[in-house]
């Protein structure tokens, strides 16, 4: 049992369920207390103490009936065979059946270090000792005995292992390697025997190509199914590193819901790191209060202290965005970031701007992210990139709330179309805000050419850098919580 | 291997255990609470493996009402603890009695000099004093909060730590020594283990992620909304009095509701309110016009409101439409 618990953990981390070794025992003795007599209730009970998250339970419930639907496939076997109650059980199928429960009592003697022949050759083994015929694969493809079929396939299946697959690519290779196991070898001969005996396309030989064929369509189904089971993420896992480091200006249009996805993953690491607010002990105010209490024992001396502490408050964020062409892909996911950020970063306001500038915070807490960018971009986006004005609209909108909690995030490519960027405001800026950082997603060599006025707004930032991919904006976010405090 | 299999002795034990859990599922609906077999698996199982219960799910779903149910059952007292930002353990946990600390050292000073007569010297002096127990830090002058208090009461208890989720991540670690060992550390004193081990319920909203470690130790358990039959069971239980005809009716209508898009979804408690009020004016159908005036007891936004309104009417005649066909009777 703990060994089919550990697999069941197994493919529940394959399906991103995060499952402690401390969960898994946990799994095991509530399993254990309500046995598995009863589907539903084991699901029940697993699932309370295994899957911990809406998204778990529901990732929980598709592995538990993949799993336990072949799982149950191979003790059913067991079952039918012992009792030998299969309604269709005829006098013929019984011998081979009584053959199969051998076969399962064994099964496990010959998957861990058995004969390297495979179930064919192993079973002969046995049975010989036994005293019966062979269910050799041939025997049991000709009864018709799917259920020993079934219990071949899964044992050969575990020692061609099976449950290392992991990319869709591997189901040829695996799918062979079991049928090789299984006798694959003697059930050609017996077709070329066959074909040798009355020529191709005998009815003899094309029967048993026919029956060759569903052994094939079976042990395919097999992998196919454990292949959903231990590596439904692998291909996803692989997708998403690649998307979290390639350019943001590069990313295509059906990549976009992954991105989302991915976002929302990387705020949530963001915010599990830097949501415990911080307090920092001030010298010089004593907080009486606690103090007095704190000294009764001492007959009200002030013996031992305790000063008053302040919580370090989060940082208000004011970003501004460059919407226009190239750089609108990178606002878009700096705002998505910055907004899955709501626990930690309760103040954000954003502005967006090409040719003019203007407050677009309230369409964001009105409005889905999805909703709101095509408006952005309809009402600010497209017109001629000109820092001054757009700085000029900055100053008079906001300019007087920007103070010394505040962090301004600049984003954009520096050209202004040859227009005057209004450094004198970026200075005003720089001069009130407690951070100024300036984002541009072109690289640093491309700086300063052209229009780009980038060498003249740089030196009003505490900090400018190249921003890019999504790994990036995480970093340039992190940055700001860390030194928030 | 083959002891995997379903064999006889796994359908005994599933037996008992269902019939368990049929008892408690019982025992809350004769209490007013009507719930799922999920919900009662949950609880035998945290009875069983001394757990503690992760309950979540959107507010008003009766989180905290299947803590009170489960003190009713099992004839427990129910000791809460409300979480808020700034809990700390003082609040939580224990606190000295400052006052009678204070006098206990004044009547000391006063009876210093009785206790030392006849001591010569500052040896003998202290050596007198060390005689003494030391009751300025004993549990006499303990002040148990909810916590303390849940691991004292003799027959054990239910303790409810409701919205964890509001409280800081330094009294969520806090809360770790308890749930898992059942015991508290007072550093005057020792350590506190529980005679009994209370069942413990933890409810949280989801304004926050509850830490890991936290949900490491608890069975968790989503209580979603109740599908329409769980529902009418419910509104039946609380509401007494209701026409079948209507019963069936608010319920779809409340259902249908739920599949919109709006700020936040009508939850039972909800649902119980409105069959309260519908109750209060006599009624024993829907009709466009009374849910009108009574939406403002499901809907608490204003938008909510104005978007829902102009759907009123087919809201209405599905829900009838959908009651012909289900209950009365069915249940």
């Amino acid at each position: 049992m703990s060994r089919m618990m550990t697999r069941f953990v197994e493919a529940l981390r394959a399906a991103d369920v995060r499952v402690s070794p401390a969960e898994t025992l946990d799994a095991a003795r509530a399993a254990d207390l309500v046995g598995f007599g009863d589907r539903t209730l084991l699901k029940d009970v697993l699932s309370l103490s295994m899957a911990k998250t809406p998204e778990e339970k529901a990732a929980f419930d598709a592995t538990f009936e993949r799993f336990f639907a072949f799982e149950t496939l191979r003790t059913a076997t067991a079952t039918a065979a012992a009792t030998a109650s299969a309604p269709e059980a005829s006098d013929q199928d019984t011998a081979p059946q009584e053959e199969a429960s051998d076969n399962g009592a064994s099964g496990d003697s010959a998957a861990s270090g058995g004969p390297p022949g495979g179930g064919g050759d192993g079973s002969e083994d046995i049975d010989a000792a036994a005293g019966a015929p062979s269910p050799s694969l041939m025997d049991m493809l000709r009864t018709g005995d799917r259920t020993a079929l079934a219990m071949a396939i899964a044992r050969a299946g575990e020692q061609a292992g099976i449950r290392n697959i992991r990319y869709v690519t591997q189901r040829g290779l695996y799918g062979r390697r079991i049928m090789e196991r299984i006798g694959l070898q003697e059930l050609t001969d017996a077709i070329i025997a066959a074909e040798r005996a009355e020529g191709a396309g005998g009815p003899q030989s094309d029967a048993l190509k026919g029956v060759r064929e569903r052994l094939r369509r079976d042990v395919d189904d097999y992998v196919e199914r454990n292949l959903a089971l231990y590596a439904q993420n692998e291909g996803k896992r692989l997708r998403e590193e690649v998307l979290e480091s390639v350019r943001l200006t590069n990313v295509e249009l059906r990549d976009v819901k992954t991105m989302r996805v991915l976002v929302r993953k990387m705020a949530k690491k963001l915010v599990a790191l830097h949501s415990r607010r911080r307090k920092k002990a001030r010298r010089g105010h004593l907080d009486v209060r606690r103090t007095i209490r704190h000294n009764v024992a001492y007959d009200g001396l002030m013996f031992d202290t305790h000063w008053k502490r302040r919580k370090v408050d989060r940082p208000d964020v004011m970003a501004i965005c460059d919407v226009s062409g190239s750089v609108a892909t990178v606002a878009r996911f700096l705002l998505m970031f910055l907004y899955s950020l709501g626990e930690v970063l309760p103040k954000v306001r954003s502005f967006a701007f090409s040719g003019h500038l203007g407050e677009v915070t309230e369409l964001f807490e009105t409005m889905d992210m999805d909703q709101a960018i095509p408006l952005i971009l309809r009402d600010y986006g497209g017109g001629a990139t000109d820092y001054g004005a757009a700085l000029q609209d900055f100053a008079d909108i906001a300019l007087k709330d920007v103070d010394t909690r505040t962090t301004v995030i600049l984003l954009g490519d520096g050209r202004s179309n040859y227009t005057d960027p209004r450094v004198d405001i970026m200075q005003q800026i720089y001069a009130r805000a407690r951070r100024v950082l300036i984002l541009n997603p072109e690289p640093e060599g491309l700086w300063g050419t052209g229009d780009s006025e980038m060498l003249k707004l740089k030196p009003f930032s505490q900090k400018a850098q190249t921003c890019g991919s999504l790994k990036d904006l995480e970093r340039v976010v992190d940055d700001i919580l860390r030194t928030a405090a | 291997m083959q002891s995997q299999g379903p064999n006889v002795t796994d359908h005994i034990k599933s037996d008992a255990v269902q019939t368990d859990i049929a008892r408690i599922r019982d025992g809350f609906e004769a209490g007013g609470y009507v719930a799922n077999t999920h919900i009662a698996t949950a609880v035998y199982l945290a009875q069983m493996l001394d757990k503690p219960i992760l309950v979540e799910g959107p507010p008003g779903v009766g989180k905290t009402e299947l803590a009170k149910a489960t003190a009713a059952h099992l004839g427990r007292d129910l000791i809460r603890l409300q979480c808020y930002e700034g809990l700390d353990e003082a609040k939580a946990l224990y606190e000295w009695k400052y006052g009678k600390q204070l006098l206990y050292t004044q009547v000391l000073k006063d009876k210093l000099v009785d206790l030392l007569a006849g001591t010569r010297g500052l040896d003998q002096a202290m050596e007198r004093l060390h005689a003494f127990d030391d009751t300025f830090f004993s549990p006499e002058f303990l002040e148990p909060r909810p916590l303390l208090k849940a691991l004292q009461v003799a027959e054990g208890c239910v303790l409810l730590v409701d919205e964890v989720d509001k409280s800081d991540h330094e009294f969520e670690a806090f809360l770790l020594e308890i749930l898992s060992d059942f015991q508290v550390s007072i550093p005057e004193i020792g350590t506190v283990a529980a005679t009994v081990k209370p069942v413990v319920f933890l409810t949280s909203n989801n304004t926050r992620e509850v830490g890991d470690a936290l949900k490491r130790r608890c069975l968790h358990l989503y209580i979603a909304f109740p599908d329409q039959a769980l529902e009418m069971r419910i509104i039946e239980k609380r509401v007494p009095g209701v026409s079948a005809s209507l019963l069936a009716q608010l319920v779809a209508f409340v259902q249908e509701l739920r599949t919109k898009t709006i700020k936040k979804l009508p939850a039972v408690s909800e649902t119980i309110d409105w069959a309260r009020a519908l109750l209060l004016l006599h009624a024993t159908e829907l009709d466009d016009a009374m849910v009108r005036n009574t939406l403002n007891l499901l809907l608490k936004f204003e938008d909510d409101i104005d978007s829902v309104e102009t759907e009123v009417p087919g809201m209405v005649r599905r829900a009838k439409e959908s009651a012909v066909g289900a209950v009365p009777g069915a249940r």
